[in-house]
């Protein structure tokens, strides 16, 4: 889309009120339209046009309105939508939150010029995800696999080890069993400063950041930025995979953070507020940036997202977490309790789920046992759990010999299967071999829910 | 004087205290073979662990090294390049700003103007060019009605820069302007003549 007339400048500014500038007298302006505001100094910002009508257009500014007065500002509009350059050179680079280099180098030579909002996936033409993607988490790997095209969202809360998580993942995810590329696009979205950092220098020094692309909008950058920085990230992950043929996973942190800002413009823009004061426009403006993950006939790439919320005092039922359920396939709940215990990753494997994990797991892609030992795992440590309550009432004693077994498994559990160390990359296999040392805890007979020749070949009694 | 029943006695029990010592010695003997016998499977366990964990650690070395070397002589590749692209760029401007203003350079001015006025939606607009194009646009400037040729020259190569009567709308069509919008695609073009492709 472009505008017609593109490249005009005009200088009657009739309000700047929050991020947004309102721009009088304005001719052949369009919906989104990339603007650039040029302040008294000579500064230039960039913004995009939110409503278009009455001679007026209100534009939206994103590195904020700080220092702006209403004479002396210009507003030009460039005639056409904003655009982020994309090119397989874009791999080992390091952009701000508006895709600006940060890493010191010149602009990307680009192959094309896309649209940063993207072109909605034909249904008819997805793909239904069926891949395995190894990130080398083993609770993640073995209990809610991720599979190639799908959106598996991380809901944490405030000060808990997600980010440490989110770098793991970028570091080691890697695809199995093919040669097929792989790369990583990592959007940070309103992180601190020492995060981003962490961020890149962990890249780096694993090797990884060859095959990543990392967007970092940190906390002191003005709010509104962090409305373009997944979608810029998006739009590099959707070229790479659909134009280059990589399977690329989106890792995009923290997504409350954009959430928010979303809240500032709707409020600005004196929007009637939905729940918590967020527009009611949330779950579709979500849906356009989680729907961007996925898999396309005739394609050879993929994207797959893991976008990282906090959910605001743990509430799961909190608008940002609650709308992202609704369209996400699962979620990987990270928990409070495992998480003061000193367990990393703390996540709580029974509030936990991948909805497509069935279909990218089992013979062929992992193992023919990936399936039932997964089952029996969540069964044996759900079970582990109520005799830990149950521990708690009548005390160690008052319990019979199978469920102090079951208290000894949920134990080895989170020592031995759950607790990771932050470098350290398990495969599948050695993956699958802890899950069947847990369940071989358990007495034969308590194992229901694998195949007898599974159970054969794999159990060890201890 | 010897009592042999005694000494039988203490003899039976020698006997029996040897048997004993070296049944024991051959038991432990037993014992310490099936240890070590367990123990080797263990050990090669060990061993195999040892070696798997050192393998994975040197791959992972590996990895940061080839990374970290690759990307710094690609940093480095683009770093030239950008430097090549500038001096191209540099080069091509000095051109452009000696160009000769005779010629076609009015038909030039004449369709800048065009575009301009178009773009503005009027022909009642204040022109903006440098001192060498001052000649060109006011001979071009009786096509456009209402127009007027500012006395202010402006710092450009060439080109120039209308604005609304009323001062609220400007359009900037000097040849920086347009060399800038695009100028991306420009170094597009020069990388390619380098020889790099994406």
């Amino acid at each position: 889309m472009s505008a017609k007339g593109g490249g005009v400048q005009y200088s009657k500014i009739a309000e700047i009120k929050g991020p947004l500038v309102v721009v009088d007298d304005v001719e052949n302006a369009a919906f989104d339209e990339l603007v650039e505001v040029e302040t008294k100094d000579g500064e230039r910002r960039l913004g995009k046009v939110l409503e278009v009508g009455n001679g007026k257009a209100i534009v939206q500014v994103f590195e904020g309105t700080t220092g702006l007065s209403i004479s002396g500002t210009n507003a030009k509009f460039v005639g056409k939508v904003m655009e982020m350059p994309v090119s397989r050179e874009v791999l080992g680079r390091v952009f701000d939150g508006l895709g600006r280099p940060k890493d010191g180098l010149p602009d990307p030579i680009a192959d094309k010029f896309v649209d940063i909002n993207g072109e909605p996936m034909n249904p008819e033409q997805r793909e239904y995800p069926k891949d395995f993607i190894q990130t080398g988490v083993s609770v993640i790997d073995g209990l809610m696999t991720l599979v190639r095209g799908q959106k598996l969202p991380i809901f944490s809360g405030s000060g808990m080890s997600h980010n440490l998580l989110a770098a793991q993942i970028a570091r080691q995810a890697s695809v199995v069993g093919t040669d097929d590329d792989f790369a990583v696009v990592f959007a940070a979205i309103g992180v601190q400063y020492s995060e981003a950092e962490y961020f890149r220098r962990s890249l780096e020094e694993s090797g990884a950041l060859k095959r990543s692309v990392l967007f970092l909008n940190t906390a002191d950058d003005p709010a509104i930025e962090r409305i373009i920085t997944p979608r810029v990230a998006l739009t590099v992950a959707e070229y790479l995979a659909f134009e280059l043929g990589i399977h690329v996973l989106v890792v995009i942190t923290d997504m409350t953070n954009y959430a928010e800002a979303l809240r500032e413009i709707s409020a600005a823009r004196e929007e009637v507020p939905g729940r918590k004061g967020y527009p009611g426009y949330l779950y579709t403006d979500l849906s356009t940036l989680y729907e961007r993950a996925g898999k396309l006939n005739g394609k050879k790439g993929s994207v797959t997202q893991v976008p990282i919320l906090s959910m605001p005092s743990d509430d799961i039922t909190h608008p940002i977490p609650d709308l992202t359920g609704y369209i996400t396939e699962g979620q990987i709940v990270v928990g409070r309790d495992l998480f003061r215990q000193g367990v990393y990753p703390p996540i709580n494997i029974l509030m936990s789920l991948s909805r497509l994990m069935k279909d990218g797991i089992g013979e062929g892609s992992t193992r023919e046992d990936h399936s039932e030992i997964s089952n029996q795992v969540y069964d044996a440590y759900s079970r582990a759990q109520e005799v830990r309550a149950l521990a708690g009432i009548v005390g160690k004693a008052g319990l019979t010999e199978i469920d102090l077994r079951y208290l000894e498994l949920g134990d080895t559990f989170e020592k031995e299967f759950l607790s990771q160390a932050t470098d350290e990359n398990r495969t599948i296999e050695e993956t699958l071999t802890l899950m069947w040392k847990i369940v071989s805890k358990l007495p034969k007979n308590e194992i229901t829910k694998i195949k007898d020749r599974y159970v054969e070949q794999y159990y060890k009694e201890e | 004087m010897t009592n042999p029943a005694l000494e039988q006695t203490i003899d039976k029990i020698l006997n029996q205290t040897e048997e004993g010592i070296l049944s024991n010695i051959k038991s432990a003997l037993n014992d310490s073979y099936q240890t070590l016998d367990d123990a080797v499977p263990r050990l090669e366990q060990e061993y195999d662990k040892i070696l798997a964990d050192g393998k994975k650690e040197a791959d992972k070395i590996e990895k940061q090294i080839i990374g970290s070397s690759d990307l710094e002589a690609r940093n480095k590749q683009l770093m030239a390049l950008e430097q090549s692209v500038d001096r191209v760029f540099s080069q091509a401007l000095d051109q452009i700003a000696e160009t000769d203003r005779s010629g076609n350079y009015s038909d030039l001015i004449k369709s800048l103007l065009d575009e301009s006025t178009k773009i503005l939606g009027t022909s009642e607009v204040v022109v903006f060019t440098n001192s060498k194009d001052r000649d060109a646009v006011q001979s071009a400037l009786p096509n456009y009605p209402g127009s007027e040729l500012s006395p202010k020259t402006i710092d450009c190569l060439g080109g120039v820069r209308i604005q609304s009567k009323d001062g609220t709308m400007t359009f900037d069509n000097t040849i920086d302007a347009r060399i800038e919008r695009l100028k991306p695609l420009i170094r597009k073009e020069i990388a390619a003549k380098f020889g790099v492709t994406n």
